[in-house]
């Protein structure tokens, strides 16, 4: 099998760095002070009342999951943004666009590398994962749904930062743009939603004051479509069936008012991880697209019509001249 | 081998590249020189397949560069004007890596790379980490790079910038063994004593157009032939002036000692028939050639300002 250029070289230069030993020892030590100040906790109640709270072990799987889930999302944008712009500031992109190698395959391995470091995290991870196996609650079934999930938000937040890390020449404005566009994705539709949400009850809390009579449940309305492209919600979604309440659209009652019944908001986890996968495909694509130096069976770039009108009279006046 | 014709290219205002025509025939060496901003790298550029360029046609080998991109990359080696390294990677690795881009891996990757390691005189640094190497190291590295799949042409911008001496020879000495093993060579570079001994052909750009281009023998012919001619007169000096005076070529006498410099307009025929008529007036005539022409003079001719060239004919008509 031959593997991608960019892949292998960004795993040797990646496994001599010290940045990575760091992220995995910062990562499983948060995990683990949270995993032992929870059985710690446990065992300390047992003593006292001489009962065992099961909750507080899925209290454990939620939390260690959306620690991993947290550092995805911003461990993600941060390797992927200074991806293809770090080669642009280190000069080396255009040694690797003039050898016979694909633009894609440089975009694939930089985001492919990038997944495998979370994947790193992600396994190194499971042993404290796995802690809720001992008292049971959640199947393997479930890890793999919230590993699907975590895979996927992975790559839609690092198609993200590699979209901005292609269209930027420094990394530190990709970087920037990559993070306001997820912190826009995240707080952004929600609170959009929230705000539809408010804005609707007060609406009919007045219609109903005047007419002394119930008609319908507030909502958020079209605005919950926008919170599929939401990677927080999916996981909220994800983790509510798995260790929460079971119900996700009794969650969502409670967050944003009624809900439309339809397939969308019946099938909300897949729905919504199938967009975020399709939104992570366009991205790179558009990657691939801007940094591709010359495209295939374009001679010249297209002009406009006022263009070339510019360009005739500039012509016509230095002829004049 | 490489054929670019009507290349436009503009960056907003500026227009880069004005119609710019060139031809570089197979096994050539082809020196490109012209003042910053002139439009030398872009032309590099487009002719690696790195930039998109107006309008205009580039042809290498057959291939039309704008057309098949691909096919383009696999006959072009690039060394640009800076060094892409990675940190904490090694020169084998940093070789190796490059090897695969251009799909060669395991043994046959590992052949290449040792050869041109050794090429450029590298094979003792394999284990050194690439941003640990000189300047001088870190260009050759680049060449080897550049030949990992044996371009049929290999563009170098200015190669030998920041180079001392000693290692500028060096690298000039590897440019002549590649020029020798029949590749074709397009180089821009601003030192241009090293082009004169490096490059079979020369072609300057000014303003983004081509305003001189030939063998290396013509452009020299042509700076000597701008030059004044050297008489040395070992006696009957009266009489070898009052035939020059007389003389429909000649346009300018300066006398110092035994010495006289002519501003000669004439072929090498004229020159011959010249020498002729003063050895047949018993002028006994010692020393008689061109002044040497030197690339850089050329160069400043050729490039001159518009306001300075005027000045150059003012003071010609005016007999200064």
């Amino acid at each position: 099998m031959k593997w991608n250029p960019v892949y292998r070289r960004e795993l040797t230069v990646n496994s001599r760095s010290v940045r990575l030993a760091a992220i995995l020892l910062v990562f499983d030590s948060i995990l683990a002070v949270a995993a032992l100040f929870n059985m710690y906790s446990v065992v300390g109640q047992v003593k006292v009342t001489a009962e065992i709270q099961y909750s507080r072990f899925l209290e454990l799987y939620t939390f260690v999951s959306s620690i991993e889930f947290i550092m995805l999302m911003f461990i993600m944008p941060a390797l992927t943004a200074s991806s293809v712009s770090g080669e642009r500031e280190k000069q080396t992109l255009e040694l690797m666009l003039t050898t016979t190698m694909k633009p894609r395959e440089i975009i694939l391995g930089k985001l492919f590398s990038a997944l495998t470091m979370m994947l790193l995290l992600a396994v190194s991870a499971l042993p404290i994962q796995s802690l809720v196996f001992v008292y049971g609650g959640i199947t393997i079934t479930d890890m793999a749904m919230l590993f699907v999930c975590h895979g996927i938000v992975a790559a839609f937040t690092g198609g993200i930062g590699m979209f901005y890390s292609s269209l930027f020449k420094r990394s530190t404005i990709a970087t920037v743009c990559a993070y306001a566009t997820i912190v826009l994705l995240a707080a952004g539709t929600y609170a959009v939603n929230v705000f539809a949400y408010r804005m609707d009850m007060n609406e009919l809390n007045s219609y109903l004051n005047a007419l002394n009579a119930s008609v319908r449940q507030p909502s958020s309305g079209g605005f919950i479509y926008l919170l599929l492209l939401n990677p927080a919600i999916t996981f909220l979604a994800v983790i509510t069936r798995q260790a929460g309440s079971g119900n996700v659209r009794l969650a969502f009652e409670q967050w944003f008012g009624a809900q439309p019944d339809n397939a969308v908001t019946a099938n909300w986890i897949p729905v919504s991880l199938l967009l975020q996968l399709l939104a992570a495909v366009v991205l790179i694509a558009a990657a691939v697209h801007t940094i591709t130096p010359v495209h295939q069976g374009k001679k010249g770039s297209k002009k406009t019509g006022v263009k070339r009108l510019r360009e005739y009279i500039r012509n016509e006046r230095r002829r004049a001249c | 081998m490489l054929e670019i014709r009507n290349l436009q290219k503009r960056y907003g205002n500026f227009q880069a590249l004005d119609g710019l025509d060139l031809t570089i025939p197979e096994g050539e060496t082809f020196g490109f020189v012209g003042p910053n901003g002139a439009g030398k790298t872009t032309t590099l550029k487009i002719t690696a397949g790195l930039l998109s360029p107006d309008s205009g046609s580039v042809m290498i080998d057959g291939v039309d560069a704008l057309q098949d991109n691909r096919g383009l990359k696999g006959k072009i080696g690039y060394v640009p004007d800076f060094f892409g390294v990675y940190d904490n990677l090694k020169v084998s690795e940093y070789m190796e890596f490059f090897a695969s881009c251009y799909g060669f891996e395991g043994r046959e990757a590992r052949m290449r790379c040792y050869a041109l390691l050794e090429q450029v005189k590298l094979e003792d640094r394999a284990d050194f980490f690439v941003d640990g190497l000189s300047r001088g190291m870190k260009q050759r590295l680049c060449l080897a790079r550049a030949l990992l799949h044996d371009p049929k042409l290999l563009i170098l911008d200015e190669p030998a910038s920041g180079m001392d001496p000693r290692t500028r020879m060096e690298f000039s000495a590897m440019l002549k063994d590649l020029r020798d093993q029949g590749k074709t060579l397009f180089v821009s570079s601003h030192i241009l004593s090293e082009l004169s001994g490096l490059c079979t052909s020369i072609g300057i750009i000014e303003q983004g157009h081509m305003v001189l281009e030939g063998s290396m023998e013509q452009i020299i012919e042509q700076v000597n032939s701008s030059n004044p001619l050297l008489i040395q007169v070992f006696s009957n000096m009266e009489k070898a002036l009052a035939i020059l005076k007389s003389h429909p070529c000649v346009q300018t006498i300066t006398v110092k000692r035994d010495e006289i410099k002519v501003g000669f307009l004439g072929d090498r025929q004229d020159e011959a028939a010249l020498l002729q008529q003063l050895v047949d007036a018993d002028v006994m005539v010692s020393g008689f050639m061109r002044e040497k022409g030197s690339l850089e003079s050329l160069f400043m001719q050729v490039t001159a300002r518009e306001d300075e060239k005027a000045v150059i004919r003012h003071e010609m008509e005016s007999g200064l």
